[in-house]
């Protein structure tokens, strides 16, 4: 393996595992917000449970996502250092940004979210859950700004060999981040929502004794998964044609060809880019329209379930169907697997650039020697951080709420805590 | 233009917030395996910090977005040219990390230990890394005519070097131990108090051996203001004994102050040594990369400017709010971690 396809390779498992674990964290914030301000509301105990339940597996998802949005954030600087050296002035800003405008205080607030239970007011204390949702979901506009300029470039003007910006508002509001946004978040959405009816659907499964707690939880789950997913996916169509007009050889490679007659095919875009940029081979791996197939087909697959799920909810059929848990359960995975689909279609469908047109991924690359140990050492500790991350969270989840850790109570399957500990 | 002041006094605030915060993490981390007699007390200890743990790493996360930001011209130059210590540095935090928030998640034994043996590592590989890379800094890089360089791990084995490591190490273990003894009461809180006195000791030794090196080395000769980096070293040496003796006298939150500001003086001392350089070449004295060549341009650092105005204050202010809600000792908050 070539130098460049190491660090290549680093930088996809560092962002590989980081969304993975963060299309969680955003999926399941806004439940958990939800559920926490209806108990701040009614103060029933459900509401309290449900909150600190599907709260734990939230809070231990959260671990792998920030870690890993550590190594992320240097990434670029260690592997890529000619992006800064290009791209500095513009590409700088929007990471800049998102970790002062939007990281820094989630992090704060969920840390005093998590110790919160029992301490704060109940209105301090979801208002807590409430910016650290919105902080989230800051974040991911931050980074799709930054990831909108490497697909497509706007907003700045390069003299000698460097880009200055020039138009803010443009970067702002580049229609390949704010599309891909709303893609990413909906499709958040989805697997939080399809998660939370599928963990509800293992313990109508094994007829554990908390039926009325998992039935609300489908509930919401499905109530939030079944837009979401129709969103995601209008949102993925709404999307091609910016494609077609901004990276033509990454909707050539998808589609065979990128006009209507079908006469523009993938030599013939190659023809048009060599003319354009000069000589050299602008056609990324054939297997990134494998990688679209897989994740349409798992959007398709998703919406049609939970549209099924919602509409079993009526009369509480789904809970006398035992076959729709099995598929919803069986589902779980899919929004994952979408997901990485996405991605890779997103970045190894733009090689060979780094910014699109403008700088090669092999222009980007820091002079550093081989990457062979750092590589290895950061997907071995992925890995295994990984793998115990989701151990724990396949845990928490089959104990169900009564061996939830969160809030300070029933570590050992007592009794809830009655909801006066939240108290004002 | 006030870029030039601006910028690098925030970013050298957020360096400084980040070592006096997350090097208390670092501190308790490395001695919550020798000082936590059961798993009652290891707990009891790892939730001293527990509120503000999360808030804690934030501020290198924010450190190094203001640095990609606001010195793109660094950023690139910086981390690549130190590739083998950063990563390393970066494994230990996320190992760290992820230990700390997921030992308590086990009930096997087993299971805990083994989480504990990773908070220790995860504490004592950035103690260590951060006090390699600033002397590393303060001593100079072979940087060359682009300003770019590239070092390996046999640049880090410098007496210098090695020495402002081991003191870094010390530091951040006083640091924690005084923040335990501060936060903590107890049996493990005299304890801490105790192995910080001795820290504190052993760091004022590190740091004094910092200055005779640096004065006896080649060291020297990279830096711009060697007065400046000498009184730092010398307030870190003073800050560190007054420590020692608070903690002594059981003034144990004047004492969590005093490591504190030990805790961030070495940001001070790149700062006050290499100013107005960012990047200084260990070759010829006097040459590097300017801090103003490495800041992004005009009109970037404008924009950046508008929002850092109305966010740094928040953000510190959110973080001020964390420790006023959480003021109470340990033990008084539900026990998490």
């Amino acid at each position: 393996m070539t130098d460049e396809t190491l660090a290549r390779l680093q930088f996809a498992t560092t962002a590989g595992f980081h969304w993975l674990f963060v299309m969680l964290t955003l999926g399941l914030a806004p439940l958990i917000a939800v559920m926490h301000t209806r108990h701040a509301l009614r103060g029933t105990p459900l509401l309290e449970r449900m909150t600190r339940f599907w709260g734990q597996i939230y809070v231990v998802n959260y671990v792998l996502g920030v870690v890993t949005g550590l190594v992320m954030e240097f990434q670029f600087g260690l592997a890529w250092s000619g992006l800064a050296e290009y791209a500095g002035n513009v590409f700088g800003a929007p990471l800049a940004l998102e970790t002062i405008v939007a990281f820094f205080a989630e992090s704060t607030f969920l840390g005093m979210w998590i110790f919160g239970w029992g301490k704060l007011p109940k209105a301090v204390h979801v208002t807590l859950i409430w910016l650290v949702t919105l902080t989230a979901y800051a974040s991911a506009y931050w980074i799709m700004v930054a990831n909108g300029f490497l697909q497509h470039p706007v907003g700045h003007e390069v003299r000698g060999g460097v880009a200055y910006l020039t138009d803010f508002g443009a970067l702002l509001t580049n229609p390949n981040a704010i599309n891909a946004l709303v893609h990413a978040a909906t499709a958040a959405l989805m697997t939080g929502g399809v998660f939370v009816a599928g963990v509800s659907s293992y313990h109508f499964l094994k007829r554990t004794a908390e039926r009325e707690f998992f039935r609300a939880s489908l509930r919401l789950g499905l109530f939030v998964a079944t837009p979401a997913a129709f969103v995601a996916l209008y949102y993925g169509f709404v999307q091609i044609p910016t494609l077609v007009d901004t990276q033509p050889m990454k909707a050539a490679t998808l589609q065979g060809h990128i006009d209507d007659l079908g006469s523009l095919r993938v030599e013939d875009v190659q023809a048009h880019l060599v003319q354009r940029f000069g000589a050299g081979d602008y056609r990324p791996p054939a297997w990134i329209a494998t990688a679209f197939d897989v994740m349409q087909d798992a959007g398709y697959l998703i919406f049609l379930l939970v549209v099924v799920a919602l509409v079993l909810l009526h009369r509480d059929w789904y809970l006398r169907f035992r076959p729709a848990a099995y598929l919803m359960l069986v589902a779980v995975p899919l929004p994952f697997v979408a997901a990485l689909g996405g991605w890779l279609l997103r970045e190894v469908g733009r090689q060979p650039w780094a910014v699109y047109g403008e700088l090669t991924a092999a222009a980007a690359r820091s002079p550093v020697g081989s990457m062979t140990a750092s590589l290895v050492l950061f997907c071995g500790v992925f890995l295994a951080l990984a793998v115990a991350d989701v151990a724990l969270i396949v845990r928490y989840a089959r104990r169900g709420p009564a061996g939830t850790d969160l809030g300070g109570a029933s570590g050992d399957g007592q009794p809830e805590r009655p909801a006066s500990s939240l108290a004002l | 233009m006030t870029f030039g002041l601006v910028w690098p006094a925030l970013l050298g605030l957020l360096l400084a917030g980040y070592f006096g915060l997350a090097g208390f993490d670092y501190g308790v981390q490395m001695l919550t395996p020798c000082l936590g007699r059961d798993d009652r007390e290891r707990r009891a200890l790892l939730n001293a910090f527990g509120p503000f743990f999360l808030g804690n790493e934030v501020w290198l996360v924010a450190a190094a977005g203001v640095l990609f930001g606001a010195f793109p011209f660094l950023e690139g130059r910086l981390l690549s040219g130190m590739y083998f210590p950063f990563a390393a540095i970066l494994a230990g935090i996320v190992v760290g990390n992820a230990a700390v928030q997921l030992r308590s998640r086990h009930r096997g034994a087993s299971a805990r230990r083994l989480w504990d043996g990773l908070i220790f590592l995860g504490g004592l590989v950035p103690a260590v890394g951060w006090g390699l890379v600033t002397g590393r800094l303060l001593a100079g890089v072979p940087l060359d005519a682009r300003n770019v360089f590239s070092i390996g791990p046999a640049d880090l084995l410098h007496p210098f070097v090695l020495l402002c490591g081991a003191t870094t190490t010390a530091v951040f273990l006083a640091h924690g131990a005084a923040f335990l003894a501060w936060r903590t009461g107890g049996e493990p809180g005299a304890r801490a108090a105790r192995a910080g006195c001795r820290a504190l000791l052993v760091a004022a030794v590190a740091a004094a051996a910092v200055l005779v090196t640096g004065f006896l080395s080649s060291a020297r000769h990279a830096l711009v203001n060697p007065w400046s980096a000498l009184a730092t070293g010398a307030a870190l040496v003073v800050v560190l004994l007054t420590g020692a003796a608070l903690l002594r006298a059981g003034r144990t939150g004047r004492a969590f102050a005093a490591t504190s500001c030990a805790a961030a003086l070495p940001v001070v001392a790149l700062g006050a040594g290499l100013h107005p350089f960012a990047l200084v070449t260990s070759g010829t004295p006097g040459a590097g990369l300017r801090l103003a060549e490495a800041m992004a341009e005009a009109g970037t650092l404008r924009i950046l400017t508008v929002f850092a105005a109305v966010m740094v204050p928040l953000m510190v202010l959110s973080q001020v709010w964390n420790w006023w809600m959480f003021r109470d000792r340990a033990g008084r908050t539900r026990t998490y971690l």
